[in-house]
């Protein structure tokens, strides 16, 4: 069987079952779950010390409301570094590299965000559409130019992830070829 | 790592349905959910085993190797897998493309980094637990000492009441010292009182005698210069004159 260098980024299918939800769940066996103890095994201590770690970084700089957001978000960063680590190795498959699946992470992310700013804060969140100190005669240019940003970043933010990965796993097949 | 937990797993779930009664263990296959019989024992943890599971080549199983060793012997499992693997290349069903190179790349490098810093990663996650560990201890250890420095604290109050006897003693030992004080200053000014009374008594009654012996005195006086007669006051007065020139003369002689 013939590979070209686009197949590693064909949904899997074997004996014509779709492979793609294994191959979203199964890097979570690589993360254990702790469970009942108070000193666990290396490999479980060294992961609850780096979720740790990521938890901190994201939650200091919150106040307390934004710690609602920890669960959602150490997750997330979990997941994507386990499925992007992973699909480096030969013989899997990303699922990150379609982009089908990282809009469907980006838009209700970036809904969320905006929705529950908007809901909370009005103001302040309308307020975020025009940069401090910027001259009066550029304020309604300014507001249409951050409008279009916010509206486009669910887009940016899917096709930056899967350009991204895409490029990577292209430039590892161009360089074992050539 | 998953089939260890199945190997070991197995009994235990046998033993469980095994204990059922008779008519209920020979339709076990129809059994799916697990009876709740006896305690719920969640505490005390059984102890994670000191080491894991024996690996060889740091992938397979030590089990592996002991299941096919009295069929095979030590080679065995190496046989198998040298064979397995010629198979797939040579009826090409393992086709050796561009992402063998890949594969063969990382490999390298995972096992290299593996052999260079597996154990220092081992050793972070070793200072990790005993650092929790040690935290605990600093707490229990300190709440000993702070219990024991009370304790010496608790004997030696228990050794400074032996000595209030002591201190009772000089307290009453001042307090006499103070009342007797006290008794004689006022036995002082008693004496001095009565002293006054009877001095005052006695200067009295001198006074009186003084006044009755110069009233005696001058009437004596008064009665002999009237009984002088003037012939006599007349002879006195030539007396005193001699007298005087008397007395010149002794003057004159010493």
């Amino acid at each position: 069987m013939n590979l070209s260098f686009f197949d590693q980024f064909s949904s899997p299918c074997l004996l014509g079952i779709p492979l793609i939800l294994p191959s979203l769940l199964l890097p979570a066996l690589l993360l254990p779950s702790p469970g009942n103890r108070w000193i666990n095994n290396r490999l479980s201590t060294i992961q609850l010390w780096f979720t740790h770690l990521i938890t901190k970084q994201l939650m200091t700089p919150l106040n307390k409301a934004g710690h609602k957001w920890a669960l959602l978000l150490t997750s997330l960063i979990l997941m994507l570094l386990s499925i992007n680590l992973l699909g480096l190795l030969p013989y899997t498959f990303t699922p990150t590299t379609q982009l089908s699946m990282n809009m469907a992470l980006a838009l209700p992310l970036w809904l969320a965000t905006l929705l529950t700013g908007l809901r909370n804060q009005p103001s302040a969140s309308l307020g975020h559409l025009l940069p401090e100190g910027t001259p009066t005669p550029l304020i309604p240019a300014l507001i249409m130019i951050e409008t279009t940003s916010l509206l486009i970043r669910p887009l940016a933010l899917g096709v930056r992830l899967t350009a991204n990965l895409t490029a990577g796993h292209l430039l590892i097949q161009l360089i074992s070829t050539a | 790592m998953l089939s260890r937990l199945v190997l070991r797993a197995a009994p235990a779930v046998l033993k469980g349905l095994q204990g059922l009664p008779p008519p209920v263990s020979a339709g076990i296959l129809h059994v799916a959910r697990p009876l709740h019989t006896g305690q719920h024992r969640l505490a005390p943890v059984p102890p994670l085993p000191e080491k894991g599971g024996e690996v060889r080549h740091g992938l397979i199983p030590e089990e592996f190797f002991q299941f096919l060793y009295p069929k095979t012997g030590v080679t065995g499992p190496y046989m198998l897998g040298t064979g397995l693997l010629l198979y797939l290349l040579s009826k090409e069903i393992y086709v050796i493309n561009h992402e063998t190179v890949a594969a063969a790349c990382i490999l390298t490098v995972i096992i290299y980094a593996v052999k260079k810093y597996g154990a220092d990663v081992a050793a972070f996650a070793d200072k990790l637990n005993e650092e929790k560990i040690a935290k605990a201890l600093e707490v229990k250890n300190e709440a000993i000492k702070a219990l024991e420095t009370a304790i010496e604290e608790e004997k030696k109050e228990q050794w400074r009441i032996e000595g209030r006897s002591y201190l009772f003693d000089a307290k009453r030992n001042n307090i006499a010292m103070l009342l007797e004080a006290n008794y004689r200053e006022r036995l002082l000014t008693v004496y001095n009182e009565v002293k006054k009374r009877l001095d005052y008594q006695v200067a009295l009654q001198n006074l009186k005698r003084q006044k009755e012996q110069d009233h005696m005195v001058q009437w004596v006086e008064k009665s002999v210069i009237q009984s002088i007669t003037p012939q006599q006051k007349e002879s006195i007065a030539k007396c005193i004159l001699d007298l005087k020139a008397l007395s010149k003369s002794a003057q004159v002689a010493v």
